[in-house]
């Protein structure tokens, strides 16, 4: 693959750019959630000093923090009619095998892309709360290491997730369902609607034999110091055998959708 | 030298029968059946470098089957496809930097850019070199008025401004051969005949390969020096359209004014329609023979002072010629 595709990450950027009421909105909508994401657990707080064995401050922070961490995922392009899913209802799929860029390649591509850009809003929503004091800096410089390594590993986790309920639509020609339910779990099992503490232990169980916490709630932990630095091997083993596994499971899907694909009619 | 090559091609789609209503519904799911659909039967032709080839045919004949397999998009149950020397589903990467394709009725540009950010991603993914890209862009823009709304973002554009940046799109790496499934789709009189000078510069000054499905009989008119008729998935005719005409569309009238009014008019090989006063109405006789041949016959016979010819258009041709295959197939 040549250096020139790696710019066609800047398709979702440029598009955003384009738009700067969308900018706006982001930032508002950031904002908004932030501050009454650290309203809640404040109040939630209000009477204890630790729950689950999580102290205040790093409840708040890990609040925060996925909150911010689901910017990364990257935004949804469906009002930009340039999601799988509409690009195999519409047929406009099609050009995707007509171009010298594999479609593995270029979904790649744009994924990156898009994920740096809601990357860029992190480091921006990150300095700001770190600076007004809605969260702390990480428990120490070796959760901090830990911390950056297991974020890359969760985020190709999750990219690998979405890239497996976008290629069922070859199949399926839709996933609506698969994607809702993708979506639910994800959020419910890697903590975006509370730490994974606050859950009883069989939920706790069934959540570390599946791939959802290692997306969100493993990361956070070691930024927050709820994981130990010495934990950080073994949970970092684990996100790279998922890493692994998906990509193993969504290259042979690839190579069977090149197979099926069908375009409706026209 | 043949730019596409085409042998046998045949391409079955299997779907599964929905059947009607609730209860019909719920059979599906139980038991789906499983029904085969031939859209394309052993289709067989060539194009020439160089040449422009019409393919046409009644709705659902399979005219964009074929492309898409031509294209590498489909592969084909059956039969073989070359397009410059590839097999384009075996080798999609190397057979996308020789061909260029629109899909009339769907966009490749990004919903949310404007045009021209849309060409320059076309540009890297294609690796054009910037120099030839600029000179490209401005070749286009000479030829389809691109500048005028280029700087829009693609869902603000008409259809037929869309279309016109779709074209550019498809040729901005320059390729030999080029796929167009109706291309002029929605366009005004203005932009469609500027889209036909633009694809006339491309097949005469470029010598670039291209295959095109139209229901517009005029463009087939300006355009077209060969064509292919499928109905039902099968070729039917293949040659050019004079050819067609002869074969669908032998019905024309020749009207002529006659110097002096005689009694009787005769002419061998031909009939008589009308015949009032100098007026007289010829249409093809037995040996069904050309308006050509028919206007010299007259002319042997007699002294005209007036004449028109009325041919079929093509129009008529076109229904002549699909109802027929009906038939045949019937
Ligand atoms: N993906 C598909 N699955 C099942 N059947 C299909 C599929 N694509 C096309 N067909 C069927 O194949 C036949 C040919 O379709 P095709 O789109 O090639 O026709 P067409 O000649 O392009 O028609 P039109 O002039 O309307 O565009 C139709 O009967 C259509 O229903
Ligand atoms: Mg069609």
């Amino acid at each position: 693959m040549s250096v020139a595709q790696w710019r066609v990450a800047r398709v979702t950027p440029l598009g955003e750019f384009a738009q700067p009421a969308r900018i706006t909105g982001t930032a508002v909508r950031l904002a908004a959630q932030v501050f009454l994401v650290v309203c809640l657990w404040r109040s939630l707080y209000s009477q204890v000093e630790t729950s689950a064995g999580l102290a205040r401050e790093q409840a708040v922070t890990y609040a925060v923090l996925a909150v911010l961490a689901l910017q990364i995922r990257g935004l949804d392009r469906s009002a930009s009619r340039d999601t799988m899913l509409q690009h195999i209802q519409e047929g406009t799929v099609l050009y995707w095998f007509v171009r010298p860029i594999p479609p593995r390649r270029y979904y790649l591509v744009r994924a990156v892309g898009d994920q740096l850009y809601g990357f860029a809003w992190v480091i921006v929503g990150y300095a700001i709360c770190l600076a007004a004091g809605a969260v702390k800096p990480p428990a120490s410089g070796g959760a901090a290491a830990a911390f950056a390594v297991s974020l890359l590993l969760a985020q190709i986790i999750m990219y690998q997730l979405l890239l497996a309920v976008d290629l069922v639509c070859f199949w399926t020609l839709q996933n609506n369902a698969a994607l809702t339910i993708l979506r639910f779990l994800q959020n419910l099992l890697s903590g975006v609607i509370a730490p994974l503490w606050f859950f009883p232990d069989w939920f706790l169980t069934m959540s570390s034999v599946l791939p959802f916490r290692y997306t969100l709630d493993v990361p956070l932990s070691l930024y927050i110091g709820r994981s130990a630095v010495g934990e950080a091997p073994r949970l970092l083993a684990i996100q790279l055998l998922w890493c692994v596994l998906l990509a193993g499971l969504t290259r042979l899907m690839w190579r069977k959708a090149a197979g099926v694909v069908t375009v409706q009619g026209g | 030298m043949d730019a596409i090559i085409a042998r046998d091609l045949t391409k079955t789609f299997h779907t599964i029968a929905r059947r009607p209503g609730f209860v019909g519904g719920l059979k599906s799911l139980v038991a789906p059946a499983r029904i085969a659909k031939t859209a394309v039967d052993g289709v067989s032709f060539s194009v020439r470098e160089g040449e422009l080839l019409a393919l046409l045919g009644p709705n659902g004949a399979g005219k964009s089957t074929t492309i898409k397999m031509l294209t590498g998009i489909l592969v084909p149950t059956s039969g073989s496809v070359h397009v410059a020397g590839i097999e384009p589903h075996r080798d999609r990467e190397r057979n996308a930097r020789t061909i260029g394709a629109v899909f009339g009725q769907r966009t490749q540009l990004w919903w949310d850019l404007p045009a021209r950010d849309s060409l320059a991603i076309l540009r890297d993914i294609f690796g054009v070199e910037a120099e030839e890209y600029r000179r490209r862009l401005s070749e286009f823009d000479d030829l389809l008025g691109l500048s005028e709304f280029w700087d829009t973002r693609i869902r603000h554009l008409s259809l037929g401004q869309r279309v016109r940046c779709d074209l550019a799109a498809a040729l901005i790496h320059d390729p030999k051969i080029v796929f167009l499934d109706e291309p002029t789709i929605g366009m005004d009189v203005v932009v469609k005949e500027q889209v036909r000078e633009f694809l006339r510069h491309q097949v005469e000054r470029r010598g670039r390969a291209v295959v095109l499905t139209t229901h517009d009989m005029t463009e087939v008119n300006r355009l077209a020096e060969r064509i292919v008729l499928i109905n039902h998935g099968r070729l039917f005719f293949d040659g050019s359209l004079t050819e067609l005409r002869s074969r669908f569309g032998a019905t024309w009238q020749v009207h002529v004014t006659l110097a002096d009014a005689p009694a009787e008019v005769a002419v061998p090989g031909l009939r008589v329609l009308r015949h009032d006063g100098p007026r007289v109405a010829f249409g093809p006789g037995e040996g069904a023979t050309t308006t050509h041949e028919a206007l010299r016959l007259i002319i042997e016979r007699y002294a005209i002072s007036d004449l028109t010819i009325e041919e079929n258009d093509l129009e008529d041709v076109m229904r002549e010629a699909y109802l027929h295959r009906e038939q045949v197939t019937a």
